[in-house]
């Protein structure tokens, strides 16, 4: 059963728009979801009804476009800086992100590795 | 000796000639230090947080109602259920952006179900009629 009135804007074409069209785009529905609410209240059609949740995720839908474009021009942004901000930063885990890098970890002292080139690892075979 | 004595001086420095400070109060308040203004090396946040109660979610939608209907007709007044979190001034300044609307003075309660209700009075150039009319609520 597909959805009653516009389906209008996929993801897809919410992408291709700047960001100033996204904005607007982003108020026309929250001006049209207001109006569906004031439907609601004085007892609208049932389609006006059904509209809500479309409207409802089509607003979701452009913020969540928005967000993500932001995020991707300030990850370009801060490309090459020592320091990122914390958000761009990798998730992990708290414990994660407080263990040692892994250089840190492999690293060994002077006289561990004499002791390491000194007596290796030996393999003998066995002739068979 | 003095001869020594300046010399012994001159290998010592002149850190300690300093003479002691005079105090003339027994109470002793720790020194202004300087503090400079903050200059972060990175954002802590990249992106600033976007306001979540921006008009269209402070102003839910308005009550229609006999006792909302009466106050419209009669003391110029319209009823709103409005979000919980919305100062009487945030409202004000929403029902300005949303409906082009001055409000004289807005009364806020909170109702038993939780909701907030807001009776926004609009300046007497206004008519609260005709602003309804607008809206849809009639």
């Amino acid at each position: 059963h597909v959805a009653m009135v516009n389906k209008r804007e996929s993801a897809k074409k919410l992408r291709a728009k700047t960001k100033s069209e996204l904005e607007k785009q982003l108020t026309d529905l929250k001006q049209e979801l207001s109006t569906l609410r004031v439907a609601k209240v004085t007892g609208g059609a049932a389609s006006k009804l059904a509209q809500i949740r479309l409207v409802r995720k089509s607003i979701a839908r452009v913020h969540t476009v928005t967000h993500q474009q932001q995020k991707e021009h300030l990850r370009r942004f801060h490309k090459n800086a020592k320091q990122l901000p914390k958000d761009l930063r990798a998730k992990k885990t708290r414990a994660l992100r407080r263990a040692l890098t892994p250089r840190e970890a492999g690293a060994t002292s002077a006289k561990q590795q004499r002791k390491a080139r000194a007596f290796p690892m030996r393999r003998f075979a066995v002739k068979a | 000796t003095k001869a020594l004595k300046a010399k012994g001086q001159q290998l010592k420095g002149t850190q300690q000639l300093r003479k002691r400070k005079i105090r003339t109060t027994p109470r002793f308040k720790r020194p202004e230090t300087y503090r400079p203004p903050r200059a972060p090396k990175y954002a802590r946040r990249s992106l600033p947080r976007r306001n979540a109660l921006d008009a269209f979610k402070i102003m839910q939608y308005p009550l229609t109602t006999e006792s909302s209907m009466k106050k419209i007709e009669e003391q110029n007044t319209l009823v709103f259920i409005v979000d919980k979190r919305a100062s009487k001034p945030l409202i004000k300044d929403a029902v300005k952006k949303l409906y082009d609307i001055q409000a004289s003075k807005v009364n806020t309660l909170i109702r038993p179900d939780g909701l907030k209700k807001a009776y926004v009075k609009l300046s007497a150039e206004h008519d609260a009629l005709d602003v309804a009319n607008k809206i849809g609520i009639i």
